[in-house]
């Protein structure tokens, strides 16, 4: 995918403050369900798993599924006790990758 | 009607003489000296443009994955050889043989221009699959004390009876056989109660007009933003063949775009037609950095976007003074008019507030003229890429069975500067966002 991945996040929190986080990512998100003009299945391509840690801990994460629709977006909430840096990885069914970095300040 | 640079400009492109005032003039070689500084002067006005060559791909091919149905028999913006309407209507005997059930699936059948439910509620046989309202509620034409040659006369061809109608010719232009048409007006018939709806949103005199809410610049919401703020600029920066990249010249768009794109399309005599943000890009990058990006590409269309989001706030305002502007304004207009397509629509038939803008067509809007404009290129999230209002115009056309024109043509540039002059004072918000 030409477009990195879209994080939106506040820079600054307060300790214990819960923040919210949201995540888009360019993707297709083939279903494996339609057919193209010839009649063939198009090739399932999906986003099948999302997660999101911070200084290393896992926070949050969730298995995609193939009804979900192109480009997919996902907001949750994560309290928040210390400064640190977010991590973000996208993987796709064809096993590649995508990272994203967010850093946040804990006063 | 038709506006292809005749062989005078192309002559006197290739020379480069050009004067003031949209007047184009060949210049004898012997007043050389004279000329080179008109010439230079101009060019401290005029933007370098390449003026040779298309700005689509020769030929033109429709994009993959859209219908490609023969309506070469039919109306387009180039040409008109549709069959004529009948002088008078069809004498028939009292009763017109047809099935009512085969006559039922015809009037739901989606393959026949889009089926007579796009525009007609149709009582309890068809009356739950998001009817339009263009046309009146047939849910009781039965009782309407119509007899059955003016039935098949008005589905035949309505023009018969209304020369004003907005409805498709099915049988003049072939959709439905005469012995099909024989089995919708005797379906007609059975319409004897009104429409039962399952719910509100069925009923189209009752569904509420759509409204976009959506926040079209916010890039978590729209990604046509994506092309703006990232892939845009990149290729802003980057150099063409030529040496010279966009910003070579233009240091701080944002600065200097501020308002150029709501002064487009404009009249452009070197090519002798409207030329608008589009086709300018392809022509002014080849001319200046050496870059091919005809239009449609995705360089193009990231480009073309990111100078009309340039322009955001902007209110549309064209040039309309001059001769030329003028004619090509009314060119637009007659456009604007024109029957195209197997379904025979114009624009205005439509769009039109006197015609049918502001109500169904299934469960589609047809929205006035005026406010279909200043959010383009939009995203459109049921194809999941970014239009232009050229490639809007294309589809109108293939959606209504007629043949659509490169994106570079003539007659677009006629349509679009007529649009923008109906949209004047709006004010750009690029890209959109729509379905």
């Amino acid at each position: 995918m030409a477009e990195k991945p879209r994080i939106r996040l506040p820079k600054q929190a307060g300790k214990g403050e819960v923040v919210e986080i949201k995540t888009l990512i360019a993707h297709v998100m083939e279903s494996g369900q339609r057919k193209d003009p010839s009649g063939k299945i198009v090739p399932r391509k999906i986003i099948k798993r999302f997660a999101c840690a911070f200084n290393g801990k896992p926070v949050f994460e969730c298995e995609l599924e193939p009804a979900i629709a192109a480009n997919p977006y996902l907001q949750f909430s994560v309290k928040v006790e210390e400064s640190g840096v977010f991590a973000f990885t996208w993987t796709d069914d064809d096993g590649a990758v995508i990272t994203a970095e967010e850093k946040i300040t804990v006063a | 009607m038709l506006n292809s640079p005749s062989s005078l400009i192309k002559t006197s492109s290739r020379k480069g003489r050009f004067l003031a005032g949209g007047t184009l003039v060949i210049l004898a070689v012997s007043i050389a000296g004279v000329v080179s500084l008109q010439t230079r002067a101009q060019n401290a006005r005029l933007a370098p443009l390449a003026i040779e060559g298309p700005a689509s791909p020769v030929p033109w091919v429709r994009y993959a994955g859209w219908p490609n149905r023969d309506t070469s028999k039919f109306n387009s913006l180039t040409r008109i050889v549709s069959p004529p309407a009948p002088s008078s209507p069809r004498k028939l005997g009292k009763e017109v043989a047809g099935d009512p059930a085969a006559g039922q699936k015809l009037v739901a059948d989606r393959s026949r221009g889009g089926s007579c439910l796009a525009c007609h509620v149709m009582g309890p046989a068809g009356g739950a699959d998001l009817p339009g309202n263009v046309g009146p509620d047939l849910s009781e034409i039965g009782n309407a004390g119509r007899d059955d040659e003016w039935l098949f006369n008005y589905v035949n061809d309505a023009r018969v009876y209304n020369p004003d109608t907005v409805m498709p010719p099915w049988g003049t232009h072939g959709i439905f056989s005469q012995s099909e048409i024989g089995d919708i007006v005797a379906f007609l018939k059975t319409l004897k109660s009104p429409a039962k709806f399952k719910t509100a949103l069925d009923d189209p005199m009752k569904r509420p007009a759509p409204v976009e809410q959506r926040d079209n610049l916010d890039a978590l919401v729209n990604p046509a933003m994506w092309q703006v703020e990232e892939r845009a600029p990149t290729l802003w920066k980057t150099a063409g063949p030529a040496g010279a990249s966009c910003a070579s010249c233009h240091s701080e768009p944002a600065q200097s775009f501020r308002t150029w794109a709501a002064a487009m399309p404009k009249w452009e005599a070197r090519l002798n037609k409207v030329l608008g943000v589009e086709e300018f890009v392809t022509r002014h990058a080849r001319a200046t950095t050496g870059q091919n990006w005809l239009m449609q590409t995705e360089e193009h269309t990231a480009l073309s976007t990111y100078l009309r989001y340039l322009a955001n706030g902007a209110p549309i305002a064209i040039d309309t003074a001059g001769a030329e502007v003028k004619a090509a304004y009314q060119r637009g207009e007659a456009l604007s008019t024109r029957k195209i397509g197997a379904l025979n629509f114009s624009c205005a038939d439509c769009h039109g507030a006197d015609k049918s803008a502001s109500k169904w067509i299934r469960g589609q809007w047809l929205g006035e003229l005026r406010g279909q404009l200043d959010h383009f290129p939009t995203w459109r999230t049921s194809q999941q890429s970014v239009w232009d209002i050229r490639k809007r115009f294309q589809w109108c056309q293939v959606a209504i069975w007629a043949d659509d024109l490169p994106p570079d043509a003539p007659e677009y540039g006629d349509l679009e500067l007529y649009l923008a002059s109906q949209n004047a004072g709006q004010k750009l918000s690029v890209p959109g966002i729509r379905h």
